[in-house]
C-alpha cells in the first residue's frame, strides 16, 4: 500500500477514534451533570436548619423592677421592642440594642399600670390592667420613605388599638385571655379566685340592614369534676376556647352561639394526671399546642370517633424539655411551634415532627423571646437583662424523609395517610407533600399500560415475524413504527376527550367484548379445525390468518356493543357505574386507568413491538430450520427456540416500553384526571410524577419547599429509570450469556 | 444414463420436478432410488440441485414461500407429497444435519432430547438412555458426558456438527440427510464427522450432499451424480468412481469443471 494512504488511514482512524470516544464521554457527562443539577436543586430539603447569632447586647434602661411583659421584633430583624409594666413600648434597634423611642399606652379606664400581657398572632398584644379591664394592641412596623431626604427607606411603627374590654362587674380575675375576631366579635374569658369561669361574647347583632346593635352576652362555664385550670387558650378568631387543669385534662368549648356557650368535651389527655402547664394554638387554628409539666409538648385536633362523636387526640408528638414547659407558641408563619421552659427555648415543626433549632444563654435563664413574622428570627430575653438576636435559617421545616414517604396524620384528617396536595387557597394551610401517591400513582399507571401494552406487543411480534407473510409484515412493521411517531399530546386529548366518554358511556359493552373477544377466537379455532380439512383453506394457514381472525374481533367487538346496554340493564340494573358503587363502594371516575391502559399502551406498543420484532427476526434460520426438521411445530419452535433466543431483545424492548411509560407525562396528564389517591381500582385515576412536575412546577415559587420537593421527584424519576434500566441490561447480559452469540 | 437396479428402495423418487418461487426450474425429473442402510452421496457442482433434492426428502422446501414441486417421492412406499401426508411425521422419520451447525442454545442434554421433547415425550430415564446411545452414535460422548448440562453453545465446531448428528439420530429416523456437513469444518473435524457417519451406515440410511468428491469417495457406498437440475448417473461410488459410465461425470470428478 501507498505508505502516504497508509499514514491518512491511519490518521482518519485516530480522528475518528477522538470523536467518538468524546461523543460518549460527553454524552455521560451531561446526563450524570443532568442529574446533579437536579439533585441540587432538591439537596437543600434536607440540610439541617441553621441559626446565626446576629447580636447580643444588655437592654439600656432597664431597672431591676422593671418586669419585662412582652417582647416584639419586626420582620426583618431591625427593630425590636419590649413592653413594661407601665404600658410603655420602648423601641430599640436589634443589631446594637440602642434605644430608639417609645410609645405609651394607657387603658380606656385611664389606668396605667399593667397586670400581665400575653402575645398572639403577628404582633398582637392582649394586655391586661390592673383594673381588670383589657385591651388588645398591634404593633405595625410600615415602610416609610422620606421625600425630603432622597427617598430614604426606613421602617416606621405605630401602635394600633384592636379592642378594648371593660372590667368585670365583680372582682379581679386571676386570669384573663380576650380575642376579637376580624369582624369586631370580641370574647372575654376570666377566671375568678372563686374558681369561677366566665365568659363574656359581644358582636354585632345580625340584622337585614347590615350592621345592627351591639349585643354583650355573659356565661358562667361549668367546669365540672376536674382539676384547677391551669393554661387556656382561644383561637384568633374567639369562637373555640380550651382549657388544661392540674389532673391533666383538657376541656374544649364551642363559643359560636353567644345565647349558649358549649361544653364539647372533657377529654383526660394524660391518663398520669400530669399538670397541663400550657396551651397555645397552632398556626391555623385548628391544632392544639400542650405543654405538660413533665416537660412534653404535643399537638391535639378533635378527631371523629364512631363512639364518643368528636374527641381530641393525641396527634403529634414534639421533642420536650427536661423541665415544666412554661409557654408554648405558634410560629405565625407556619406550623411550627416554639416552646419555652427552663432549659431554654425549642423550636419543632408539627407536620414534620423534626425538632429545628433551641436556644439557650447559658448560665443566664431566657425569661422571654419574640419571632419574627416571617418565621426567619428570634430575639430572646435573659433573667439578666441580656438580648440575643438570632437569625434562623429554616427554609424546609414541613419536609422530612417521613413527611416525603410515610404515612402522617394532617390537621383535620381522621387518620394517618399519605397525602399530596401542595397548596390551597389560606396561609395556614398544612402542605401535604407525601411523595408515595405519586410514586404509586406512576407505578400504577405503568402497570396497566404494561398489562395492555405487552401481550399485544410480544404477540403481535411473534405473529409478524414468524407466521405472517413477508409482504404483510413489509406494511405492518413500518405502520407500527409510525404509532410512535405521534405526538402524545394527540394521544393524550384522544384519551381524555373521545375515549373516556366513549368507555364511561359503553362500560358494560366494553367489559363484554373483554368476555366475547377471546369467545370468540376460540370458537372460531374450533371451528377451524373442521374447515381446514377444505384444501383451499388450509392455505389461509399459512401467513393469512389475519383474514380470519380480524372480522371475528370485529364482530365479538359489535356484538358486545350492541348486547352491552341490555346486559346492563338486565344484570346491574341500568347502569353499571351506580351498580359499581352501591354494591362495592367503587367510584368509577372517568379519567381511569382503562383510559390510560389504551392511551399510554397505544404509545409503548410500538416501542416493545419493534425492538421485539427485530430481535425475533434476527434469531438465525438455521435453528429455525433445526428445530423445523426434527418434527417440531410452527408454535414449537416459536416457544421453545425462537423466543428463548430472542429473549434478550424482547425483554429488553420490554424495560425501555416500561421506563417509556414511567416518564410518560402528556398523556397522563390529560388522561388520568391527576387524583393523587392511594387505591389499586382500575376505575381510578393516578397522579403519576411525571404528570405531578408537569401539573405544579409552573406555580411552585422558586426555591420553596414544594419547588425543591417538585425536584426530588425529578430525581426520583431519574433514578427510577435508571434501575429499571440497569437491571433490564443486567437481565439482558445473563439472557445473552444463555442463549448465546446472536 | 446408466441403470443401477437398487432392490427395495428406502426412498424411490419418481420423475421430481422442483420449481423456485417465479417457476424457476431447479429439478427436471429427477428418478432415483435411494438403497437402505447405505450412504448415498449426492454431488455435483454448485447450484447443480443437490441441496434442493436433499430438502424434498424431508419437505425442508415448504419452508421457502410460491415454491411448488411435481413428481412424488416415496419413502417407505407413501408419497411424502401426497395430500394427507403429516409433514411432523414425516421430518421425524427422516433427520437433517444442515451445513451449518446449529445447536440450540440449550444445554448439550436439551439439544439431544429436543426431538423427545416435542413430540410429548417426558419419561426422564429415556431421556438419559437416547442422549447416552445417541451422543455414543455420534462419537461424541466420551468428549462431553462431564459436561451434558453445560450450553451447547461452548463446543468447538466439529463438536456442534457431531452434536447435530446426535440430535438428528436421538428421535431414530429412518433416514438422516446430511446437506454439507463438513463444508464448514477444519480437515480434523471432518475426520471426526466422517467417522462417525461410517459408523452410523448399519443403523441408518445416511443421504448425504458434498461439494468434496474426495469425501464421497471416503464414506459413500453409492453416489449419485446431479447436474444443472438432472440427475446424471447413479451408481455405486467404487463404480462411479473408477469407471463413469457418462461423459460429464468423468469430466467432474476428474476435475475438468465444477
Amino acid at each position: 500500500m501507498n505508505p502516504a494512504f497508509f499514514k491518512k488511514v491511519k490518521r482518519n482512524d485516530r480522528i475518528a477514534k477522538w470523536i467518538i470516544t468524546v461523543g460518549g464521554m460527553a454524552i455521560i457527562f451531561s446526563v450524570v451533570f443532568i442529574l446533579i443539577l437536579i439533585a441540587k436543586v432538591s439537596l437543600p430539603l434536607f440540610l439541617a436548619p441553621d441559626k446565626d447569632l446576629r447580636a447580643e447586647f444588655q437592654l439600656e434602661h432597664k431597672t431591676a423592677e422593671d418586669k419585662i411583659l412582652a417582647l416584639g421584633v419586626d420582620e426583618y430583624l431591625e427593630t425590636g421592642y419590649r413592653l413594661d409594666q407601665t404600658g410603655t413600648f420602648r423601641f430599640f434597634n436589634v443589631h446594637y440594642g440602642s434605644p430608639l423611642d417609645t410609645l405609651e399606652v394607657s387603658s380606656e379606664t385611664g389606668s396605667r399600670r399593667l397586670v400581665t400581657a400575653r402575645t398572639y398572632g403577628r404582633l398582637n398584644h392582649m394586655l391586661v390592667w390592673d383594673d381588670g379591664s383589657v385591651t388588645i394592641e398591634h404593633v405595625k412596623f410600615y415602610p416609610f420613605f422620606d421625600e425630603k431626604n432622597d427617598n430614604v427607606r426606613s421602617i416606621r411603627h405605630r401602635i394600633e388599638r384592636l379592642a378594648s374590654f371593660a372590667a368585670p362587674d365583680y372582682g379581679l380575675p386571676v386570669e384573663t385571655m380576650a380575642r376579637v375576631s376580624d369582624d369586631g366579635r370580641q370574647v372575654r374569658i376570666d377566671l375568678f379566685r372563686s374558681g369561677e369561669f366566665q365568659v363574656t361574647i359581644a358582636e354585632e347583632e345580625e340584622s337585614l340592614f347590615g350592621a345592627g346593635d351591639r349585643i354583650e352576652e355573659m356565661h358562667q362555664l361549668e367546669l365540672g369534676a376536674v382539676g384547677d385550670v391551669t393554661a387556656m387558650t382561644m383561637s384568633t378568631d374567639g369562637l373555640k376556647l380550651y382549657a388544661g387543669t392540674s389532673t391533666g385534662e383538657i376541656l374544649r368549648w364551642d363559643l359560636s352561639d353567644i345565647e349558649a356557650p358549649l361544653l364539647k368535651e372533657t377529654t383526660r389527655a394524660f391518663t398520669d394526671q400530669r399538670e397541663i402547664t400550657a396551651l397555645n394554638m397552632v398556626f391555623g387554628d385548628i391544632s392544639l399546642i400542650v405543654g405538660d409539666e413533665q416537660g412534653g409538648v404535643s399537638t391535639w385536633f378533635p378527631v371523629r370517633d364512631a363512639d364518643f362523636g368528636w374527641k381530641l387526640t393525641r396527634i403529634h408528638e414534639l421533642q420536650g424539655h427536661t423541665q415544666a414547659v412554661q409557654d408554648v407558641s405558634p410560629s405565625p408563619h407556619d406550623k411550627s411551634v416554639i416552646s419555652f421552659a427552663a432549659d431554654g427555648i425549642k423550636i419543632s415543626h408539627m407536620t414534620s415532627e423534626r425538632f429545628l433549632v433551641g436556644f439557650d444563654h447559658g448560665a443566664e435563664r431566657i425569661v422571654d423571646f419574640a419571632q419574627s413574622t416571617r418565621g426567619n428570627g428570634v430575639i430572646t430575653l435573659s433573667d439578666h437583662g441580656t438580648v440575643q438576636s438570632w437569625k434562623l435559617d429554616i427554609p424546609h421545616p414541613e419536609i422530612s424523609l417521613k413527611t416525603l414517604f410515610g404515612k402522617v396524620w394532617y390537621e383535620s384528617y381522621p387518620e394517618p395517610t399519605w397525602a399530596w396536595q401542595s397548596s390551597a387557597g389560606t396561609d395556614d394551610y398544612e402542605p401535604k407533600l407525601s411523595l408515595t401517591p405519586l410514586i404509586f400513582g406512576t407505578l400504577k399507571g405503568t402497570f396497566y399500560a404494561m398489562l395492555f401494552a405487552l401481550p399485544l406487543a410480544i404477540f403481535g411480534a411473534i405473529y409478524t415475524s414468524q407466521f405472517a407473510r413477508p409482504k404483510f409484515k413489509a406494511i405492518i412493521k413500518p405502520a407500527v413504527e409510525v404509532m410512535a411517531a405521534i405526538p402524545t399530546v394527540i394521544i393524550g386529548f384522544l384519551a381524555a376527550l373521545w375515549l373516556a366518554p366513549l368507555i364511561e358511556r359503553s362500560l358494560g359493552s366494553m367489559f363484554l367484548s373483554l368476555i366475547l373477544i377471546p369467545a370468540a377466537l376460540m370458537l372460531s379455532i374450533l371451528l377451524w379445525q373442521g374447515a381446514r380439512k377444505v384444501t383451499p383453506l388450509k392455505q389461509v394457514e399459512r401467513g393469512y390468518e389475519f383474514l380470519v381472525i380480524t372480522p371475528v374481533i370485529v364482530m365479538a367487538v359489535a356484538i358486545a356493543a350492541v348486547l352491552g346496554p341490555g346486559l346492563e340493564n338486565w344484570l346491574f340494573g341500568g347502569d353499571l357505574k351506580q351498580w359499581l358503587f352501591n354494591e362495592t363502594g367503587t367510584r368509577y371516575d372517568p379519567r381511569n386507568c382503562i383510559i390510560i391502559a389504551f392511551a399510554m399502551g397505544f404509545a409503548v406498543i410500538p416501542i416493545i413491538f419493534t425492538i421485539a420484532e427485530d430481535s425475533l427476526s434476527n434469531v438465525p434460520q438455521s435453528i429455525k430450520a433445526a428445530s423445523l426438521a426434527l418434527g417440531a411445530s410452527r408454535w414449537q419452535t416459536v416457544w421453545r427456540v425462537i423466543l428463548p433466543s430472542a429473549s434478550p431483545g424482547i425483554f429488553a424492548g420490554t424495560m425501555i416500553g416500561f421506563g417509556r411509560a414511567v416518564g410518560e407525562t402528556m398523556i397522563v396528564l390529560m388522561a388520568t384526571g391527576n387524583t393523587a389517591i392511594m387505591d389499586l381500582s382500575i376505575f381510578n385515576g393516578m397522579r403519576p410524577l411525571s404528570a405531578n412536575i408537569a401539573v405544579e412546577i409552573p406555580e411552585a415559587p422558586v426555591d420553596g419547599s414544594l419547588y425543591r420537593t417538585l425536584f426530588l421527584t425529578a430525581v426520583i424519576l431519574f433514578v427510577m429509570t435508571f434501575i429499571v434500566n440497569t437491571v433490564a441490561e443486567i437481565v439482558r447480559q445473563r439472557l445473552r450469556a444463555k442463549y448465546g452469540r446472536f | 444414463m446408466t441403470e443401477t437396479r437398487i432392490e427395495n428402495p428406502i426412498i424411490e423418487v419418481n420423475n421430481l420436478k422442483f420449481y423456485y418461487p417465479g417457476n424457476a426450474r431447479a429439478l427436471h425429473g429427477i428418478d432415483l432410488r435411494i438403497p437402505e442402510k447405505q450412504v448415498t452421496a449426492l454431488i455435483g457442482p454448485s447450484g447443480c440441485g443437490k441441496s434442493t433434492l436433499i430438502r424434498c426428502f424431508n419437505r425442508m422446501n415448504d419452508l421457502i414461500d410460491g415454491c411448488r414441486v411435481e413428481g412424488e417421492v416415496i419413502l417407505e412406499g407413501e408419497n411424502i407429497y401426497a395430500k394427507d401426508t403429516d409433514i411432523i411425521e414425516l421430518r421425524r422419520e427422516a433427520g437433517m444435519v444442515f451445513q451449518k451447525s446449529n445447536p440450540f442454545p440449550k444445554s448439550i442434554y436439551e439439544n439431544v432430547i429436543y426431538g423427545l421433547r416435542i413430540a410429548g415425550e417426558k419419561d426422564k430415564r429415556l431421556f438419559d438412555e437416547r442422549v447416552e446411545s445417541s451422543l455414543k452414535a455420534a462419537a461424541l460422548w466420551d468428549e462431553v458426558k462431564d459436561r451434558l448440562h453445560e450450553s451447547a453453545l461452548g463446543l468447538s465446531g466439529g463438536q456442534m456438527q457431531r452434536l447435530c448428528i446426535a440430535r438428528a439420530i436421538a428421535v431414530n429416523p429412518k433416514v438422516i440427510l446430511m446437506d454439507e456437513p463438513c463444508s464448514a469444518l477444519d480437515p480434523k473435524s471432518t475426520a471426526r464427522v466422517e467417522e462417525t457417519i461410517k459408523e452410523l451406515r448399519n443403523e441408518y440410511t445416511i443421504i448425504i450432499v458434498t461439494h468434496n468428491m474426495q469425501q464421497a469417495a471416503r464414506v459413500s457406498d453409492y453416489t449419485a451424480f446431479l447436474f444443472e437440475g438432472s440427475l446424471i448417473e447413479f451408481g455405486s461410488t467404487d463404480q462411479l468412481f473408477v469407471k463413469p459410465q457418462n461423459k460429464q461425470t468423468e469430466d467432474y470428478i476428474t476435475g475438468r469443471f465444477g
